[in-house]
């Protein structure tokens, strides 16, 4: 083969054995094969030790441990008048309750027997610090069980918790003035009782955030609430805005430089690193328009302005995906340009464009830079309609916001709910990627 | 083939395009060059020669398809029924409904049959009410001799047709739109002989009510179909006249050459 000064045919060698260069050209090829295999199986591993450390971490958080209590809601304390009257009732705070729930775990104490191993404060810092609260929340939602005896699942204080989970030891707790040994020994009496248990916590996935005093009582449900309401500002605004761009950067606009210079800026934008949306909202909608901070609508603007060019991009994608000939169909029976557009070619692209703006909205779902700079991290620790994280104005967090807030506390009970936290916002960015998928799948036609 | 050429032989008919001194150039490259043609009305004229000769691109000029290409520049008069269709107050939209357009490879809509060729009248308003459309409908696939193998099938996909079906429902999509002339861009290069031949078939029945230009590679074809011929060789109209003549006694070398073989 290589022999080609000679004027003679070349002859080949058998065919039985191969020779050195097809022998080092395998060798090549079972090489970059092996290594293909190699890189994909590192992915694999990759993803692997993060799926495990987010579970093994996370799920903790779903969990929390609850004392369970019969508490006697004595008349004289809650309601003096005696008529039920809340406007009066409200003036008890949650100071006030604190007395009932001693009396009820004093009683609970003498019930199973174990007076005198534990003093009355000690026996107090095994609850949460909001158990009183809760107690008042209850006794003001239900005012006629006043003067009754009823059974309360309170939240037990993180420390509790943790030793529950494994995450306080007694070595642990040496230099920790929260929880004592004596403490911990009570608390392995309560689970032999039954009294102290670890159960599913919805709180977490619906509840509002909780002070540095509290981790045990803080939840997601808030900041979903903030993220759902900047979703839908996304979608409201990038979908149309998007489409109607690529539609008429696609098939009306000139191919000239201008058009060209217009491209080359979309893709650029997609590659701009969130922050500098971030920045350029607040300087635009806040200092310049003035619309409130923390609020969904600046969040949901700014995160519209970042999924833009990832919409256009895929759109115009799908429409170019669409066959000339169809186009062509259209206009020989004559339709025109916009008749042709919307009642062939966008039916035919809906599928990859819906799927790029699930996928659009899905990373702006997960984004946390530009949410910091516009204060996106409100502290909000009730629930909607009492609480203000109610509408597109209203003061918010948002899912990856609040994640990054529970990661900074110093509490590692905070930490195990920013893990927590991270596995809601995965379960929700897999359902819209499985939901872009299935769209896909149902709406592909076939030409 | 000679006896089968002088049966075709027409009488003088009424003119229904013009064109006069064409050009078309795509960007820098000078794509037809100062065609000059007249088509007879109630005619099938076959437009023959090697590719890239400017056949289709000539085609394409008769609707205005040419102007959906940016660098696509026409010069010069095409006039149908004497009005110039690159006149500025000629909506190139109402042109095509005028002048209908089959493609090369069948394109239908991914709609039903029955969306397929009501497309058409639905945009243009033809039909007044459900039953009229359906009647448009049924008379549009009959003359696109597919009735009898669709009728009862009209919610069915047209592209779940075969390749010869769907070129048939694809001219009764252009037929349903009630157009004078019907130009047809190598309607059977993509099918098989016997699609063929029913394609051709049809062909020859639509000369009754329509002026038919058709381009086509295939000389048996343009023999077989057509009433005129023109013979285009690197962008210019070598010759045009009766196809019989054409293909028995050409006048130009070139044409004698491409029908011989030897060129092409």
């Amino acid at each position: 083969m290589t022999d080609m000064t000679s004027d003679t045919p070349h002859v080949h060698g058998t065919l039985l054995q191969a020779d050195a260069r097809t022998r080092k050209r395998n060798a090549a090829e079972t090489r970059f094969k092996f290594y293909g295999i190699l890189a994909i199986a590192v992915g694999l591993l990759m993803l692997v030790i993060l799926l495990f450390n987010i579970v093994s971490r996370g799920t903790g958080a779903f969990t929390q441990t609850f004392v369970t209590l019969d508490v006697a809601l004595v008349e004289d304390k809650l309601d003096k008048s005696g008529n039920r009257n809340i406007e009066e009732m409200k003036k008890v705070s949650t100071f006030g309750y604190a007395p009932l729930l001693k009396a009820a775990m004093t009683d609970m104490v003498e019930k199973t027997g174990m007076e005198g191993q534990i003093s009355a404060a000690d026996m107090a810092g095994i609850l949460s610090k909001g158990a009183p609260a809760q107690l008042r929340d209850y006794v003001l939602a239900n005012p006629d069980k006043v003067g009754q005896q009823v059974s309360f699942n309170f939240l037990a204080s993180s420390r509790v918790d943790g030793y529950m989970k494994g995450r306080v030891s007694r070595e642990s707790i040496a230099n920790d003035k929260s929880i004592s040994a004596e403490q911990l020994d009570f608390v392995d009496k309560l689970i032999e009782q039954g009294i102290l248990k670890k159960k599913f916590n919805l709180s977490f996935i619906t509840g509002a955030d909780a002070s540095d005093a509290r981790p045990e009582a803080a939840g997601m449900g808030v900041a979903m609430l903030g993220s759902f309401f900047m979703m839908l500002v996304v979608l409201v605004l990038a979908l149309p805005i998007g489409v109607a761009a690529s539609i008429y950067l696609e098939e009306f606009a000139p191919k000239n430089w201008i058009t060209d210079i217009i491209e080359v800026n979309i893709s650029n934008l997609a590659a701009v690193p969130s922050i500098v949306f971030g920045i350029l909202g607040l300087a635009v909608f806040i200092n310049y328009m003035h619309l409130p901070t923390s609020a969904p609508l600046v969040g949901g603007l700014v995160l519209t302005l970042m999924t833009l060019p990832t919409i256009i991009i895929s759109t115009r994608a799908s429409l170019k995906a669409v066959p000339p000939s169809i186009r062509d169909a259209a206009l020989g029976v004559g339709a025109s340009k916009m008749q042709s557009v919307f009642h062939h070619v966008l039916p035919l692209a809906a599928p990859g464009i819906l799927t790029g703006t699930i996928i659009g909205l899905a990373q702006a779902l997960g984004e946390t830079a530009p949410l910091l700079l516009i204060g996106m991290v409100g502290f909000i620790a009730s629930n909607p309609p009492d609480g203000i994280a109610s509408g597109l104005l209203a003061p918010n967090s948002a899912m990856p916001a609040q994640i990054y807030e529970w990661a900074k506390r110093a509490d590692p009970a905070f930490y195990e709910r920013a893990w927590g936290g991270i596995i809601i916002l995965l379960v929700f960015l897999l359902a819209m990627n499985t939901i872009a998928v299935i769209l896909r799948r149902r709406f592909e036609r076939r030409w | 083939m000679k006896d089968l050429m002088a049966e075709r032989t027409v009488d003088t008919q009424k003119l229904k395009i013009s064109a006069r001194n064409v050009q078309v150039y795509y960007g820098d490259t000078h794509a037809i060059k100062d065609v000059n043609v007249d088509i007879e009305d109630k005619t099938v004229t076959a437009f023959i020669g090697p590719s890239g000769c400017g056949k289709s691109t000539f085609l394409r000029c008769i609707n205005r398809m040419n102007d959906t290409i940016d660098v696509c520049r026409v010069q010069g008069d095409i006039m149908i029924d004497g009005e110039d269709i690159y006149d500025k107050r000629v909506d190139p939209v109402q042109l095509r409904a005028k002048v209908g357009m089959v493609f090369q490879k069948p394109n239908p809509f991914p709609k039903s049959i029955y969306d397929n060729v009501a497309y058409g009248p639905r945009i243009h308003g033809l039909a007044k009410n459900k039953a009229d459309l359906d009647d448009i409908v049924e008379r549009a696939l009959r003359r696109g001799a597919i009735w009898n193998e669709v009728k009862d099938r009209l919610d069915a996909p047209g592209t779940g047709l075969s390749g010869g079906q769907q070129q048939r429902l694809c001219i009764a999509r252009a037929v349903a739109t009630e157009p004078e002339v019907l130009l047809m861009d190598e309607p059977c290069s993509a099918l098989d002989p016997i699609a063929t031949a029913q394609v051709e078939e049809l062909i020859d029945e639509l000369r009754q009510n329509y002026s038919v230009v058709i381009v086509t590679h295939s000389m048996q074809q343009a023999a077989r179909v057509s009433q005129k011929t023109a013979f285009f060789h690197l962008g210019n109209l070598v010759e045009y006249g009766e196809t019989g003549t054409i293909f028995t006694n050409p006048t130009d070398p070139r044409t004698e050459s491409y029908i011989t073989g030897r060129i092409g």
